[in-house]
């Protein structure tokens, strides 16, 4: 186990590094400058001003400078407001996606696995069959439609929520329900085949034959061990909900790092761009490295050594 | 159990037919896998009506941009915001032309129907929603073709050689899937100018992963079977192995997992067009018009409407089919 952990945090920073240098890279490559007004500088102010953000200097030592600031917890200035650090945005704005992304993935998770157990329960029956078809409806449809649809019914039509903003609970409605109905349908999914397949076991069984009632081996039988492999896709979606809340934070001009990360695409702001997407790929390179260690320790019964369970 | 022992007699046994010729004649008619994987994919009404749904789409992504002979970037503000008329369902209300209950092609004097209305700029939205339509189409279409290309070849030389190969092509995978695929997509996205050959370029190199590691994993499983070594000893090289006995064996998950890529793939062209980084205007993509739409939400809803229904269908119908295709073709796996 302990050499397992020590592999993967290997091939943890590994791939970081190769995300950072690969950004970098793109970085060098892009087209455009960050400078506003850029046609209408001359070329001595033009080489003041790239002399000013370092970016005169050859690649290979901006790429080693970028390095070492980052291990010193420095990933440089925003160009676009005035040299303000990076970091400091991103710890301003981070948490605002943080607790949008957890909200919508603890009440996407708790109505799917309710959701799931009914239909694995009452499987082949009309319930299950709904069940079966709003799963499949919610999972297809982008969570901006759905969104959008939610706001011009509960915000335009029928004025219930506010339309966009994120400071009163009200306001918070609307986001989180756009995303975890997605995390709901996936979960719910999921758990109806855990729970099909748990049923179908042989201890199942044993403990309707020992005289077991039928909620008392639903509840301390099928639910606890069909709940095991849950844990395998929540972390990988609570990565996915946080980066591809994205879309919702634009929608709803909820101040998290998505709206900030579209910001500073369209406007070339580099070292923006550049924080934002480690921080993207760091949160889930961790996410995944957490839940297969996880999966090891909550069911004995897989070999963490094996590799990762398909 | 209500009989007892006792009721049960020597006179009930009958000695069982040990005739050969008998016992090992088969009685019902031989069904390959093919068609036994079409017969439970035929009874399959929920994947059958969404692959007819699929059809239709397709075929009105064709012939629908020249149905009025408007192309995708007409723009003539005289016709403007107009909302869905068709002269002969204008007896329902989201086809009568009316906004608001004013009879908006009454007042600004159009005699000509626009099925799905028009946009801001007077732009035909029935042609530009087809034309977006085929943008989507294009994108499954490259999706699978990434898939069985790359993933197939990917995951069947690692699988298939094993040891240091497999290694090395695992670690690289193992590096690729760690970068989130957003991040991938928007690098490609800043160096090369938005459009559909970076959208391409970027599903072509995020959307094999899961392929190559289920194919791998199918490898590994059947290249220890008998009849892979039955084929060496008969002389088949590796490359033939592998086309002609491994890959079809395991074709059953290539194209499960083909079906649930190409949603996948869809979704993520839209999502980038919606927040402005895939197709730009004047070209169309559902993801585009959803957002050209919902700028204009409040006041003409019709607008983000029907892009949004056609791209919902199209992903609900390729996920219905994926499940349909995955019980057709693994049996054991159906619940």
């Amino acid at each position: 186990m302990g050499r397992y952990i020590l592999k993967r945090v290997g091939y943890m920073l590994v791939t970081f590094y190769v995300v950072v240098t690969l950004t970098f890279l793109a970085m060098k490559m892009l087209p455009g400058t960050p400078f506003k007004f850029a046609n209408r500088l001359t070329p001595e102010q033009l080489n003041q001003l790239k002399h000013y953000y370092g970016l005169d200097q050859p690649i290979p030592v901006q790429y080693v400078h970028y390095i070492w600031n980052m291990l010193h917890g420095d990933l440089g200035g925003s160009f676009q407001y005035g040299m303000q650090p990076v970091t400091e945005f991103l710890a301003q704005r981070f948490p605002i996606s943080m607790q949008l992304g957890i909200e919508s993935m603890i009440i996407g998770t708790i109505l799917g696995i309710v959701l799931g157990i009914i239909s694995g329960i009452y499987r082949g029956r009309f319930l299950d069959w709904g069940t079966v078809t709003l799963t499949v409806v919610f999972i297809s449809i982008p969570s901006f439609i759905f969104a959008a649809i939610l706001q011009y019914c509960f915000s335009v039509q029928i004025r219930i929520f506010p339309v966009i903003g994120w400071d009163t609970p009200m306001t918070h409605v609307l986001p989180v329900i756009s995303i975890g109905v997605g995390v709901m349908a996936s979960i719910a999914r999921f758990m109806r085949t855990e729970m099909v397949e748990v049923l179908g076991q042989d201890y199942i069984i044993t403990a309707q034959a020992k005289g077991l009632s039928t909620p008392a081996v639903i509840y301390k039988h099928a639910i606890r061990n069909a709940m095991i492999p849950i844990v395998t896709v929540i972390g990988p979606m609570t990565a996915a909900v946080v980066t591809g809340s994205l879309v919702i934070e634009n929608i709803f001009a909820i101040p998290g790092i998505g709206s900030q990360f579209i910001d500073a695409i369209i406007t070339n702001d580099y070292p923006m761009i550049m924080g934002t997407t480690e921080l993207y790929a760091a949160l889930f390179i961790v996410t995944i490295f957490i839940v297969d260690i996880l999966y090891g320790v909550i069911d004995p019964r897989i070999r963490v050594s094996g590799g990762k369970p398909a | 159990m209500t009989t007892s022992n006792a009721d049960v007699t020597k006179e009930l046994f009958v000695p069982a037919d040990l005739n050969d010729s008998v016992s090992e004649q088969i009685s019902g008619e031989s069904v390959s896998a093919w068609r036994d994987a079409i017969r439970r994919f035929v009874t399959n009404k929920g994947a059958m009506a969404s692959m007819i749904i699929i059809f239709l789409i397709v075929v009105f992504a064709i012939i629908g941009p020249h149905f009025f002979g408007y192309g995708v970037d007409d723009q003539d503000v005289s016709r403007a915001n107009l909302p869905p008329k068709i002269g002969a369902l204008s007896w329902i209300p989201a086809f009568s032309g009316h906004e608001g209950g004013v009879d908006v092609y009454k007042e600004k004097k159009i005699t000509k129907n626009y099925w799905f209305g028009t946009d801001q700029l007077g732009r035909d939205l029935w042609t530009r929603t087809w034309m977006g339509t085929q943008i989507s189409l294009i994108i499954a279409l490259i999706a699978t073709l990434a898939d069985v290309c790359i993933g197939v070849v990917y995951g069947g030389v690692s699988g298939y050689f094993g040891g240091m190969v497999d290694n090395v092509l695992q670690r690289i995978l193992e590096i690729i899937a760690g970068i989130p695929s957003l991040v991938w997509i928007i690098l490609l996205i800043l160096i090369l100018q938005p459009g559909l050959v970076t959208i391409t370029i970027a599903i072509l190199a995020t959307s094999w992963l899961s392929m190559a590691r289920i194919v791998r994993g199918e490898m590994l499983k059947l290249k220890n079977q008998e009849f892979v070594l039955a084929s060496r000893t008969l002389g088949a090289n590796d490359g033939r192995i592998i086309f002609k006995h491994l890959i079809p064996n395991s074709i059953g998950m290539i194209i499960i997992n083909t079906m649930f890529s190409v949603p996948s793939a869809i979704f993520f062209e839209a999502f980038l067009s919606f927040i402005g980084l895939g197709i730009r205007s004047p070209q169309s993509s559902l993801g585009s018009l959803i957002n050209d739409g919902y700028q204009m939400l409040q006041i003409h809803p019709y607008q983000t409407l029907y892009p949004g229904i056609i791209i919902s269908l199209l992903l609900i119908c390729f996920n219905i089919m994926g499940d349909g295709l995955r019980d057709a073709f693994d049996p054991k796996l159906r619940r």
